[in-house]
């Protein structure tokens, strides 16, 4: 497993740099709560064909700052991108609220103060 | 511009077992646009993995993510603890983990098949093969105690060891199965109903499964060549006979034929490892708490199952990160839908075998 940071206003550019949709399978976008309003923000890649290589791009980020999105590049990843707007709060371009939670559900799971 | 009408299929509907809502946009039969609705059975089991279970309990909990492939999901919950852990198995505890993550696939395969075959029409043939999908599930009873959740992979090992009279069982009832698959295999390619009904029908070219990320038996059957089995080294399957069912047509003919072809394979590789089951321990003590992070890919019957898990050294978890097959799946179906007829929705979705507890979580 390979950790590759990045930020969020590099991260199309890094992205579109780096994925290739006949090399590299997207396996996930994901979020991990560090406390005192941090999370850190991952997306997963898998490279088809090869054992065991997978790469993480990582971004560190409040739950204020607006979240790009990928789907311009990876068409696949609005599913993710509405989950963690589900789960942790966080705006993503493009992406409603709903994909899992109802009006009264919690309003975001995941968080640490939740 | 035509004029254009909305039609749902789900969240109840005759042809779903699983609660999933589509809303399609149809010009006359024709569907030009889809949305999804996947959240109606969510559990919040993420959470539950990190606030209210302790790591030790998690690998019983993710096993109720679902009831189909329950196994893969304990299986690659373990294997992230395990390697935070520091732990590897012995081969004896690799075997006896992948004799059921196969078992579990023949049946959640055929179980697609039966369904497949009942959206056709066919519902002697849906009898048929749930009456044969039988003989595995009495193999997972009789090794794991449990048709479904069987909670038969713990940290450090497995909850159950083979007998003997449970090997001769394992082949008895795969070698009857074998011989039922080859009888299917005709059928499904033969029948007029259903190759008349699925020939052409739902097809994912091989550039929408590479765009949209197709994984499992939907990417074999367009010719995408990704299994995780090969592609992950945590278990010997090249050793044990695998060998990787693709297809090129894309459509519900070509998925039908890699699940049953993949039945076959799977069977083959059983038989070998209950002929070739190491010596060993069945169960490891392992030590200390998952500290940092691992992730683990297993192939479940419908895709790669992705599992994260960051510890810090207590028993409660930082994160248990769930990435299921068909919610990674849901993109390629979209596309799929766009431009078929709705009369034949019910089914391609059910080509697509969707797990919505899996997907929902």
């Amino acid at each position: 497993m390979r950790k590759i940071e990045t930020t969020l206003p590099t991260l199309l550019a890094d992205i579109g740099a780096f994925y290739e949709a006949r090399k590299w399978h997207f396996l996930s976008v994901n979020g991990i709560d560090l406390g005192e309003g941090k999370i850190e923000l991952q997306w997963i890649f898998s490279r088809y064909g090869i054992k065991d290589e997978i790469v993480i791009y990582y971004a560190l980020s409040d739950y204020t700052t607006p979240v790009p999105s990928v789907v311009s590049l990876i068409p696949s990843a609005f599913m993710g991108e509405r989950e963690i707007v589900d789960m942790f709060g966080l705006t993503v371009e493009g992406a409603l609220r709903g994909l899992y939670l109802d009006e009264d559900s919690l309003p975001h799971p995941l968080r640490g103060e939740s | 511009m035509k004029k254009t009408i909305q039609i749902p299929l789900g969240s109840q509907h005759i042809s779903l077992l699983e609660p999933i809502r589509f809303k399609f946009e149809c010009e006359n039969e024709k569907i030009i646009g889809v949305d999804a609705d996947v959240g109606f059975v969510h559990r919040g089991v993420e959470l539950a993995c990190t606030r209210s279970f302790e790591f030790k309990q998690v690998g019983y909990v993710v096993a109720r993510v679902c009831g189909l492939c329950a196994i893969t999901h304990s299986l690659s919950y373990t294997l992230a603890v395990e390697k935070l852990l520091g732990y590897v198995a012995n081969d004896r505890i690799k075997y006896l983990r992948m004799l059921m993550v196969e078992l579990d696939r023949i049946h959640s395969h055929m179980l697609c098949l039966a369904h497949t075959a009942e959206n056709a029409g066919f519902e002697a043939l849906f009898m048929q093969i749930m009456a044969d999908r039988e003989l595995v599930m009495d193999l997972q009873e009789a090794i794991s105690g449990n048709r479904v959740q069987f909670d038969f992979i713990a940290i450090g090992g497995v909850n159950r060891d083979l007998t003997p009279e449970l090997s001769a069982l394992i082949h008895k009832n795969l070698e009857l199965l074998s011989d039922k698959i080859d009888t299917l295999l005709g059928l499904f390619d033969n029948n007029w109903s259903l190759s008349l009904k699925y020939k052409g029908v739902g097809v994912l070219t091989l550039d929408q499964a590479y765009t949209y990320n197709a994984l499992g038996p939907l990417a074999r059957a367009a010719g995408l060549a990704t299994d995780v089995r090969v592609e992950t080294s945590d278990f010997p399957y090249e050793a044990l006979g695998y060998t990787m069912v693709l297809e090129s047509t894309g459509d519900i003919h070509a998925r039908n034929f890699v699940r049953l072809r993949e039945i076959l394979n799977s069977i083959a590789m059983c038989r070998n490892i209950v002929d070739n089951l190491p010596s060993g321990e069945i169960q490891e003590k392992t030590k200390g708490k998952p500290s940092g992070e691992a992730v683990v890919r297993v192939e479940a019957p419908r895709g790669e199952l992705f599992y994260l898990v960051r510890g810090n050294g207590q028993n409660m978890l930082e994160r248990v990160r769930i990435k299921t097959p068909t919610f990674s799946a849901i993109p390629a179906m979209m596309e799929v839908f766009k431009g078929s007829e709705y009369a034949d929705a019910p089914a391609i979705l059910a080509s697509f075998d969707p797990c919505m507890s899996c997907t929902a979580k």
